[in-house]
């Protein structure tokens, strides 16, 4: 996540956006390591299911405004490990998460201290694949502290780290986040450093860490921008992301992505490398990743023994181009 | 405390544990449990299914007859080695500090994922001061992750033996709305009760009316406390009605 920007001060896209054709990439896979579900409506599973999204990565950040007590940040991380991860997988997509407090809400100190208290109850949960996101926003002394010692809790954990890199004075921002990682002894390959652009992306990639870069309109890259990337960086390292959210975004991003790669020449084999296998090697890293736990195919009118897969009164999919609604 | 011989329990499950992990992980599990370290407790919950795995238990017939023995409608069968082991270390937490025991479980609860979820509920029949999570149990009911209900529902003694009967009527409501299995559901007959046979049937006549069904066991739970009569009555409007489906 993203959201710094204001509505206000951004022109809206000028030209009708072109229509996104999924049979460019129909069949194919994809893994979003980078989506802040809790915003979506469930109509977004069920349309990132449909493009070929199998499995995802909540990382845990910023609501829109601040938290002023320890039980919504208790309730923010067990969503992720439980509604969320369950409403997901009503749709066939494995759902894992990273657990962190956020840089912004790192300036709060009373209330970081408490959260550090709890961080260790939930870094061990199951699914969770790494401490994230986590790093700097307006780059300041609390900031850093909150970040070391996230990056010691990484370590004690033995999980990966994915790094939000800030909107302002980003460069220096990237390149003192790594550095700190080094100072606390983490292997760069374990680390993975968020909202990359064509400035940064060079230096991540040389130092041995993962450069995510983040499809997100306005503030950070366009997927045309993307592609210049890759075709100039290859594939090594290098995996995409939506960081969809509440702002406005687009979850679909990484398949989007995808599909522009093909039309753009970009071969199947780089494609697939980031926008799916290189999000899945830096994160199993965690070993909580199992590749057998995605895209399970649902029917959500099937039944088991007798037993239906919807839950909580959920309806089976239906036809919406149906005026009726029952 | 416990109403039942938490000893032999222990014994039992350890047992049972130790055929279906590996040694290292008993080794470890079986030095656990000490509730008067909160953050080394709720890590040891936490971090359970990279200890033990997450396999299917295996038990024996006549060892799920000595556990039911034990604690009359207590099963494992079907469990994971993680839900078990999970179940197993809240069995040896002390339970002599009340106040502590219940913080230490009930913050479980509170920060808890969908397989700790079931876990927990799992223990609901286990637990030292039964009559402490009744309210939890009737939070539980709440949940709209159908693996927590079943968790609650099925082969789990405690909601009929301590649920009130307003939240076991919801328990029972509850698990018609979410389509489970109702012969699941531990003490169903023995809980039935006139006013869950009156919500029953204001329930069917409301299906009726959407032209929605109605499972076969509604009818079966609502006529020992309803007139004959009536229960005919509904059905007929609902067969009148329900042309739609």
């Amino acid at each position: 996540m993203c959201c710094s920007h204001s509505f206000e001060d951004k022109p809206l896209p000028g030209q009708k956006p072109e229509a996104f054709d999924i049979s460019a990439v129909k069949g194919m896979k994809f893994f979003d390591p980078h989506v802040h579900m809790t915003s979506r409506t469930t109509d977004d599973y069920q349309a990132m299911a449909d493009a070929g999204v199998v499995a995802l990565i909540e990382p845990a950040f910023w609501l829109g405004q601040p938290r002023t007590g320890i039980d919504s940040f208790r309730d923010y991380y067990s969503s992720l490990v439980g509604w969320e991860r369950f409403r997901s997988s009503q749709f066939g997509i494995k759902h894992y998460c990273t657990i962190g407090l956020n840089s912004r809400e790192a300036n709060n100190e009373a209330l970081a201290e408490q959260v550090m208290e709890i961080l260790p109850l939930f870094v061990y949960k199951d699914g969770v694949v790494g401490v994230g996101e986590i790093g700097f926003d307006d780059q300041t002394a609390a900031e850093e502290k909150y970040y070391r010692l996230q990056l010691d809790l990484a370590k004690e954990a033995g999980l990966p780290v994915q790094v939000h890199t800030p909107h302002r004075d980003k460069k220096h921002g990237t390149q003192r986040s790594m550095d700190i990682a080094l100072e606390h002894g983490l292997d760069p390959y374990t680390v993975i450093i968020d909202h990359n652009n064509e400035e940064t992306v060079k230096e991540v990639l040389d130092r041995g860490f993962w450069a995510a870069f983040t499809i997100y309109p306005f503030t950070k890259m366009g997927n045309q921008r993307m592609v210049e990337v890759v075709k100039q960086y290859g594939s090594e390292r290098i995996m995409i992301n939506s960081a969809a959210d509440w702002g406005i975004s687009d979850p679909l991003a990484v398949p989007k992505t995808a599909a522009l790669m093909k039309l753009n020449g970009i071969s199947a084999e780089d494609i697939e490398l980031v926008t799916y296998r290189n999000a899945i090697t830096a994160f199993a890293q965690s070993g909580q990743i199992d590749e057998a736990d995605f895209g399970v195919n649902i029917d959500q009118s099937a039944k088991f023994e007798g037993n239906s897969i919807l839950r909580g009164g959920q309806q089976p999919r239906v036809d919406k181009s149906s005026i009726i609604i029952s | 405390m416990f109403g039942y011989d938490r000893e032999a329990l222990q014994g039992e499950l350890a047992t049972i544990i130790q055929n279906n992990i590996t040694t290292d992980a008993w080794a470890w599990l079986s030095q656990q449990g000490d509730i008067t370290n909160t953050a080394s407790f709720n890590a040891t919950f936490a971090m359970m299914p990279r200890k033990t795995g997450k396999g299917l238990i295996h038990i024996a017939p006549e060892q799920a007859e000595q556990l039911n023995t034990i604690r009359p409608g207590f099963t494992i069968e079907g469990w994971t080695a993680d839900r078990l082991g999970r179940v197993y270390l809240m069995l040896q937490a002390d339970a002599i500090d009340q106040e502590r025991y219940f913080a230490v479980i009930e913050n479980l609860f509170l920060a808890a994922e969908m397989n700790e979820l079931v876990a927990l509920y799992s223990a609901l029949p286990i637990l030292a001061y039964p009559e402490l999570w009744v309210k939890r149990c009737a939070e539980g009911i709440r949940s709209n992750i159908g693996s927590v209900l079943e968790a609650i529902m099925y082969y789990n003694p405690y909601p009929a033996e301590y649920l009130p009967e307003a939240a076991w009527n919801q328990l029972v409501m509850k698990a018609i709305f979410t389509d489970k299995q109702l012969d699941l559901i531990t003490g169903l007959n023995e809980r039935n009760n006139p006013e869950l046979a009156r919500i029953l049937m204001d329930f069917a006549r409301e299906r009726g009316a959407a032209g929605r069904s109605v499972v076969p066991e509604l009818w079966h739970l609502a006529s020992p406390f309803t007139d004959a009569g009536i229960v005919n009555a509904v059905k007929q409007q609902y067969s009148t009605i329900n042309t739609i489906n």
